[in-house]
């Protein structure tokens, strides 16, 4: 899941300056799991917000919240069309993709509520962790289910580094090493040859920016 | 998925487009329990509230006679109550007591307009009777009760001992009726229905109770000082002082028993014993009133039969037979004796109560059928003669209050039926569905907290008059009794399916731990097991959940709006808000005296809970003005664990949003009182000091800033 957090609010704040009419939009999916953009948290930008300008005595603006299932389809945008006639600009509370999906659809501005930052799982109520780096080229099998690629602070395919120290990475003494990890998990589970394997190197610039996939034979559109 | 929510600061306030105001509550065993199905779980909630006088009206609205349930019902509400499977049962009736004792006679609706012409008359003044004459009164009919006693109330009168149900108590409930318009003829028995008929009543309820004893049937009992329980209660509630000896022997093991042997006692029998068939635990009176009767000093003398009674024409010893069986292995009456084990006890009155039947007039022509009792049809409440419906004791042999007041609204809705030629419809009740049983996780996390009996009197001090044996609750009392209510049915329910995320927050956040993830992967809020605490509708990102029926008089979102209009309307400065807990602050003790000693400038939002508040609703009252913010539980009271958590999660997060506005954080603060004896209203005092001092600095900063541009 993409987990992002709330832009602080004198950054909003600015962002919103040039426009009186301002449609909170929140999504449904992802972001109300990650407590960042879900119905409930409208809500709550558009009280801090109201509060802000309350306690400013300038720049007054009207603030709306509207909430759509998922903001990176452009049908669920279908239902804005008619509404966003009375507004100014767009607030998305919408991941990164959200915000432009919305904003390809929409001829007003479209301003990022949130910063994403990363795809990962929950740990408890709460608490986030990333875990996977989206590289295009997995290979946890030979990593007993672990992402070197994401986990380790270097990234590193053939770890450890020299520089793990009680388990602990050498960059952040409160991140456990992703090698320890995965070495103690593959014996765990009978698989310790596969740390003897040696990796092939992986080519990183062989991934063409942007990436689109095809599952349909409807693949005309043309990269935006 | 589809809110939508526009408008400005000054503007109407956001509104939900959700269903929170319907009600889509199960229903609760103790109201499906109750013969009149009255909605306990809602008054026993308000008074949990402090809203004693709405408390009150619910009631009324249910049960024609609140105050005669609150003194003398059965409470079979609360042999079903959920709670004693976590500890004890909810105290129903003497909650029911104290709201109706607090009550009085204030706020009834004395009002019934005769819409109707055809009268109906209604023969025998019982509960059923009167209960049917008030419903019918209700219906627009003139009515005209016949009661063969010179007092209205039947077996209430002259039945119920007057230290059980006291005797103002009735004559308030008559006053109520007569005011409605019924019409009372005392003094007046009815030999003959088709009399009735002939002087144009349309349609005629007959409730004539069952006031025949059974005799006991055995040598020397038409002694001299051999009476029975209803002849004798009825003389005593009448005032015709029957004269017992010293030495009282009461045969018999049911309520009417225990009745009489209180009685006896109260009118100075030096010893009263009770003899019945059936065993300590077999016996048919309510547990409560033998173990007060034993405490006031009857003595029981169970499983033994009367053999006969002794005497030159007064009676002077009753021999007894030991009783070995009650019931036979059909679970029928048919009981066996022992004739080798006898005993015997010196007497001077003999009281018999045995059971009693219905003495149906022949003149009547009513077919009677087991138990000389009248038969009706189940359905329409109709006997053999069209137009002449029966009900109470009459049909169903001796049977509780709460029982013939249900017959009596019942038969008045038939009644109601057969004049308007309707088919007649199934009661509301039987549509709805029910709830199921708790389970032993549940139970587990549910805070146990003990039933507190209403304090009664000292037995022997009760002895020596007629007054009621119970006292009523205090406040507080009532108040911390009532919140035990587990809410049962109007818990949580995800409403918006379309809207769950599934991201578990409720999952994870709920301390009974009541929601789940069924086999399909889907979350699930077993409206069996929560307890409507609210945190959940609070802490959901979707706003998925709500409650299915919510208990708050206005929702927190109404009830800031109403602030806001105040404090503009005054011009109330600094103004200071506070979301309390709505069980905690008006009667506990502890945050009483923070409401009561509130001053302007001090406005208060009541909250289900104090973790359900939701931190927009914080960040809502800065911005309607006020300077300082707090929220105030009830600590440790609190019937749930962990609610301070969430609280301060709260208001960690607005705090954020304060600093960013450039507020100080001590402007919104929580408070949970350390110990009972700690008066709220000195943290309050307090409070109001740093946000007065706050308040002012910000008027300087102010001040420079302007003078500075």
């Amino acid at each position: 899941m993409i987990v992002a957090e709330q832009k602080p609010l004198p950054e909003i704040r600015q962002m919103i300056a040039p426009y009186k009419r301002i449609l909170i939009l929140g999504c449904g999916t992802c972001m109300t799991v990650c407590d960042a953009g879900g119905e409930r948290e409208v809500t709550f930008m558009d009280n801090a917000l109201r509060l802000m300008q309350a306690r400013d005595n300038k720049d007054f603006h009207e603030y709306s919240e509207f909430t759509v299932k998922r903001q990176c389809d452009p049908e669920f945008m279908d239902i804005l069309l008619e509404k966003v006639k009375d507004f100014d600009a767009v607030l998305s509370m919408g991941c990164g993709i959200g915000v432009q999906t919305v904003a390809e659809k929409l001829d007003i501005p479209v301003l990022p509520g949130l910063n994403t930052s990363f795809m990962g799982a929950s740990q408890e109520q709460g608490v986030w962790d990333e875990r996977c780096s989206a590289c295009g080229d997995c290979r946890l099998d030979d990593t007993a289910g672990i992402c070197p690629v994401t986990r380790c602070t270097k990234g590193i395919l053939n770890g450890p580094c020299a520089g793990v120290k009680n388990e602990k990475c050498e960059a952040n003494k409160e991140i456990n090493c992703a090698w320890v990890l995965i070495y103690k998990r593959l014996e765990k589970t009978g698989q310790l040859d596969k740390i003897r394997r040696e990796y092939p190197m992986r080519n990183f610039r062989a991934i063409p920016r942007p990436r689109r996939l095809t599952k349909t034979s409807a693949g005309g559109i043309s990269h935006g | 998925m589809l809110t939508f929510r526009t408008g400005q600061l000054e503007k109407s306030p956001p509104k939900r487009l959700d269903t929170a105001s319907i009600d889509r509550s199960l229903v609760p065993p103790c109201q499906a329990a109750c013969p009149l199905h009255m909605s306990i779980r809602e008054y026993i909630d308000l008074v949990a509230q402090g809203r004693i006088m709405e408390a009150l009206q619910v009631i009324r609205d249910d049960n024609p006679f609140p105050s005669v349930c609150a003194f003398i019902c059965n409470h079979a509400c609360e042999d079903k109550c959920r709670r004693s499977q976590v500890d004890d049962p909810v105290s129903i009736r003497a909650l029911k007591r104290f709201a109706v004792e607090f009550g009085g006679d204030r706020m009834v609706q004395l009002t019934a307009e005769t819409t109707k012409k055809e009268s109906i008359g209604v023969v025998g003044s019982g509960p059923a009777g009167l209960a049917c004459a008030y419903y019918l009164r209700k219906l627009g009919y003139p009515v005209t009760v016949f009661e063969a006693q010179p007092e209205v109330g039947g077996m209430l009168r002259i039945g119920i001992p007057q230290y059980r149900l006291p005797p103002a108590v009735l004559d308030t409930e008559v006053r109520r009726l007569s005011s409605l318009g019924v019409e009372f003829k005392t003094n007046c028995r009815v030999n003959s229905l088709g009399n009735l008929f002939e002087q144009g009543f349309k349609a005629i309820f007959v409730t004539i109770g069952a006031q025949q004893s059974r005799r006991l049937g055995v040598p020397g009992d038409d002694l001299q000082g051999v009476v029975d329980a209803i002849t004798f209660l009825r003389e005593v509630n009448l005032g015709l002082k029957p004269v017992i000896g010293e030495k009282v022997v009461v045969v018999g093991g049911g309520n009417v028993a225990m009745d009489a042997a209180r009685t006896a006692l109260r009118l100075g029998a030096r010893t009263v014993n009770l003899v019945c068939l059936e065993s300590r635990p077999e016996m048919p009176a309510f547990k409560a009133d033998i173990h007060e009767a034993v405490d006031e000093g009857v003595i029981l003398n169970c499983s033994w039969g009367v053999k006969q009674l002794c005497g030159d024409k007064t009676v002077n010893e009753i021999q007894l037979k030991r009783c070995s069986a009650v019931f036979d292995a059909q679970k029928r009456f048919n009981p066996v004796y022992d004739e080798s084990i006898t005993t015997a006890l010196p007497v001077d009155t003999v009281i018999t109560a045995i059971g009693q039947s219905p003495q149906i007039p022949e003149d009547f022509h009513l077919r009677i059928g087991r138990g000389s009792t009248i038969q009706i049809d189940p359905v329409t409440l109709n006997t053999n003669q069209t137009g002449v419906f029966a009900g109470g004791d009459a049909v169903t042999g001796p049977s509780t209050v709460v029982q013939a007041l249900a017959t009596g609204r019942l038969a008045a809705i038939r009644i109601d039926d057969f004049i308007q030629r309707k088919y007649p419809r199934p009661a509301e009740e039987e549509i709805k569905s029910l709830i199921g049983e708790l389970s032993a996780q549940t139970i587990e996390y549910i805070k146990k907290i003990h039933r507190h009996e209403p304090p009664v009197r000292d037995p022997q001090a009760r002895i020596k008059e007629f007054q009621p044996v119970e006292n009523v609750y205090n406040w507080e009392e009532a108040i911390n009794e009532a919140r035990r209510c587990l809410r049962c049915g109007a818990g949580a329910e995800v409403t918006f399916q379309d809207k769950c995320a599934t991201c578990l927050t409720c999952l994870r956040d709920c301390p009974y731990k009541v929601p789940v993830l069924d086999s399909r992967g889907t979350l699930q809020i077993s409206a069996d097991q929560c307890q409507a605490c609210g945190i959940c509708t609070a802490q959901c990102p979707a706003k998925a959940i709500s409650l299915r029926k919510p208990y708050f008089r206005r929702t927190i979102e109404d009830e800031l709006e109403h602030i806001g209009r105040t404090k503009n309307a005054n011009n109330l400065k600094p103004l200071i808000i506070g979301f309390c807990c709505q069980y905690g602050l008006f009667g506990t003790g502890i945050l009483s005296a923070l409401w009561r000693s509130t001053k302007a400038g001090i406005a208060f939002v009541p909250a289900l809970c104090v973790a359900s508040v939701e931190a927009d609703h914080l960040l809502r009252a800065f911005e309607i003005g006020a300077e300082g913010v707090f929220i105030a539980g009830c600590g440790d009271e609190c019937a749930r664990q962990n609610t301070t958590f969430w609280v301060n999660d709260q208001i960690k997060r607005v705090q954020k949003v304060l600093k960013e506005v450039g507020l100080e954080n001590n402007r919104l603060q929580f408070y949970a009182p350390q110990n009972k004896t700690e008066n709220p209203a000195d943290w309050l005092d307090g409070f109001a000091n740093q946000i007065g001092s706050l308040y002012l600095n910000s008027l300087i900063k102010e001040e420079t800033r302007r003078d500075s541009r």
